[in-house]
């Protein structure tokens, strides 16, 4: 085995907060939509906690991306432009969770300092983190103060719209955030990952220097 | 013409003028009393022979006026004693029975009540300051023909301006005159509320004497339920009578805009920030829902969705040339028939003009002026927010569509309640939200699947996981030297 140190300080702190956030935002979410469905706490409460986390889920996105322009580590979400190479990593990494797994054939993809994401996960990153994130913290703010942006708003469409947009991402992080954790679990054991994350080294088998995948790793 | 209601308000507010009474009384009105103070003092300085010279006409009233107040021959009348020459009017209109046939086929009548004119205000300036034509030397034998007591009504409302011009330009610009202007028969001008030839000071400001009640009965008896009326009743003069939020003359279509909320504003100056206080987004809720949707808890309550131009932000209209809009039914929102998503999206479509699409605007408002008026003590108004925020809540169980109509009074079409929750029309119906309570019933069936693909995909993946494996393993124990 050998260790890779994979997530610097500032991305774990980004991740754990934005992880925090994301499910209290979730379940606020699901607490003001679902009144009289969901009674856990009062309609107001679940209001305000849900105003306040989405200011530090925002805030905390500008922390993850101030590290990430800021890094040579940025480089981990460049998409690959070999559309052909970056299928074929797609399928042999889809085809690994469907099967290989079961079979406890080795995860073809082996991650390095500037290129942590196997391709499934560096397409859904790359979604979340610079398309789905944003718009969800702006609408969450155009929500938050419908007067104050009323010019916004109106130009976007009106509330309704801004809030269906809301919505419809909140039902995505909803899928996601499950799922992700279920992933993460698929470690070489369920807690890798986990351990990963809190200490930033990833752990490797050394099998990894013996098999050497064609990858496109970036000139250092 | 307003003598009565105008001068009647003078009198109450400054005998009985509190801080909040001073509040609740907005600069308009106040100015409009001081005018028609003056204004009604002004004629009684003069005399009234001269009145009947032949001048016709606010002209013909202001130069005579002028004349008899530099002469100096007359001297005007204290209420509740005539003069010698309303004396001489009176012998014959203070004969019961006296009429005058219209052209209409109806009469007139043109029996005066001597002493309600004495004890008027309009007894100092003699009954020739207003009836101008009136020729002493031909009448009664010139006689002027009358098409309708309507006609004649409008006819001598010109003859209050000469006098009440500020209170005459502020009725013009009501929907009183504006109704007028349309052809209603039953829309009141001068004489509808104040009863010429018996005028008497504080005769509108009283709760049993206000003329509004005359047309607006039913309202009238909503306020006096309500905690407005019981304070008036018992005296609190800070209490607004039906003037005090509507005004005398310059009577606003009471759903346009905001005016509303402004008007309770006007006293409750304190109600934005005691709302701040735990109601979130204050601005917001202000902003689209009306004051009563709380404030009268028994009232029903309907989703005002007002037809308005996205580009010139103004209300739309009627008509609006599409054929199946004008030929809809105005109601009230009954829940389920009106107006489907479907038909709403197109009539929306085809009343886009190239000045702008057309969009709607909701607002959250009780469904009829009665219940507008069933206002309660604050602490018995609507505080929890789930009230209105949860799916299935009466606030949304009425939607209706508004265009202006005449006179700008809004015409009220039918919409079904789906139009709140169909995602065809999220972005015809932009501009209406309620959290929880007019969710987009696709993205429930969404969230549904959503959050059965999170969940349940990893646990299948999970037991797929787990099967296989068994069987591989068993294979490999039966067959331990297969795998090479």
């Amino acid at each position: 085995m050998h260790r890779i140190y994979l997530h610097p300080l500032p991305v774990r702190i980004w991740h754990w907060i934005n992880a925090a956030g994301c499910v209290l935002l979730v379940l606020t979410g699901l607490q003001i939509r679902y009144v009289g469905l969901i009674d856990v706490v009062p309609f107001k409460t679940a209001v305000t906690v849900h105003n306040w986390t989405g200011f530090v889920v925002v805030a905390d996105f500008f922390l993850w991306l101030c590290f990430y322009i800021s890094s040579a580590r940025v480089r981990s979400y460049h998409t690959d432009l070999n559309p052909v190479r970056y299928f074929l990593g797609s399928m042999r990494q889809a085809v690994y969770y469907a099967i290989g797994i079961i079979e406890r054939a080795p995860n073809p993809f082996h991650p390095s300092v500037y290129r942590k994401f196997n391709p499934l996960q560096l397409m859904t990153y790359q979604m979340i983190m610079i398309i789905l994130l944003p718009i969800q913290c702006v609408t969450g703010i155009l929500l938050w103060n419908l007067t104050g942006f009323a010019g916004v708003v109106t130009a976007l469409g009106g509330v309704r719209v801004i809030d269906t947009a809301h919505v419809v991402i909140f039902i995505i992080f909803a899928f996601y955030i499950p799922a992700h954790v279920y992933l993460a679990a698929m470690g070489r054991t369920p807690l890798d990952h986990f351990k990963a994350m809190l200490t930033g080294w990833e752990e490797e088998p050394e099998t990894v220097k013996a098999k050497p995948q064609p990858k496109r790793e970036p000139a250092e | 013409m307003t003598g009565s209601a105008a001068t009647g308000r003078t009198t109450d507010g400054r005998n009985d003028r509190s801080p909040v009474a001073a509040r609740a009384r907005d600069g308009r009105e106040a100015k409009a009393d001081e005018v028609t103070e003056t204004q009604v003092k002004m004629p009684s300085l003069m005399g009234r022979t001269a009145l009947g010279a032949g001048l016709t006409g606010w002209i013909g009233a202001a130069a005579v006026a002028v004349a008899l107040t530099l002469s100096g021959t007359h001297a005007s009348a204290a209420p509740g004693a005539l003069s010698p020459d309303e004396q001489q009017c009176l012998a014959c209109h203070g004969m019961p029975g006296l009429e005058k046939p219209l052209e209409n086929g109806k009469t007139l009548s043109l029996t005066i009540d001597g002493q309600h004119f004495a004890d008027s205000v309009h007894s100092r300036i003699g009954c020739t300051a207003c009836h101008v034509d009136i020729d002493r030397a031909t009448h009664p034998s010139a006689v002027k023909s009358i098409g309708s007591q309507r006609e004649f009504s409008l006819e001598m409302s010109e003859t209050c301006r000469n006098c009440h011009s500020e209170q005459y330009h502020q009725w013009k610009q009501s929907v009183h005159a504006a109704l007028v202007g349309d052809g209603s028969p039953v829309a009141p001008t001068c004489v509808g509320c104040h009863a010429p030839h018996g005028v008497v000071k504080g005769a509108a400001a009283t709760m049993d004497t206000v003329p509004c009640r005359t047309c607006h009965a039913d309202i009238f008896t909503a306020y006096a339920s309500s905690v407005h009326g019981q304070l008036r009743s018992k005296g609190l003069t800070a209490a607004p009578l039906c003037f005090g939020c509507h005004g005398a003359h310059e009577v606003a279509v009471p759903s346009a805009g905001s005016g509303r909320r402004d008007v309770c504003l006007s006293c409750h100056t304190e109600a934005v920030a005691s709302h701040r206080t735990w109601l979130p987004n204050v601005d917001l809720h202000f902003s689209v829902v009306s004051c009563p949707v709380c404030h009268a808890p028994k009232a029903q309550r309907m989703v005002n969705l007002i037809l308005y131009n996205s580009t010139t932000q103004k209300e739309t209209s009627r008509p609006l040339g599409i054929p199946e809009f004008e030929t809809l039914d105005s109601g009230h929102g009954n829940g389920k028939s009106g107006l489907d998503p479907t038909t709403l999206l197109t009539l929306l479509r085809a009343s886009d003009g190239p000045h702008g699409k057309t969009a709607l605007r909701g607002r959250l408002e009780v469904r009829t002026g009665v219940q507008d008026h069933e206002l309660t003590l604050a602490s018995e108004a609507i505080g929890t927010c789930s009230t209105c925020h949860k799916q299935g809540s009466m606030a949304f169980q009425s939607v209706v569509v508004s265009v202006a109509g005449p006179a700008g009074i809004p015409i009220h079409y039918d919409a079904n309640t789906e139009v709140l929750r169909s995602a065809l029309t999220i972005n015809s119906v932009g501009g209406f939200y309620a959290i929880g309570g007019t969710r987009v019933t696709v993205l429930d069936v969404l969230l549904g699947l959503a959050l059965v693909g999170g969940i349940g995909g990893p646990l299948t993946h999970m037991a797929w996981r787990w099967s296989f494996r068994r069987i591989l393993d068993r294979r490999s124990h039966h067959h331990p030297h297969g795998k090479g």
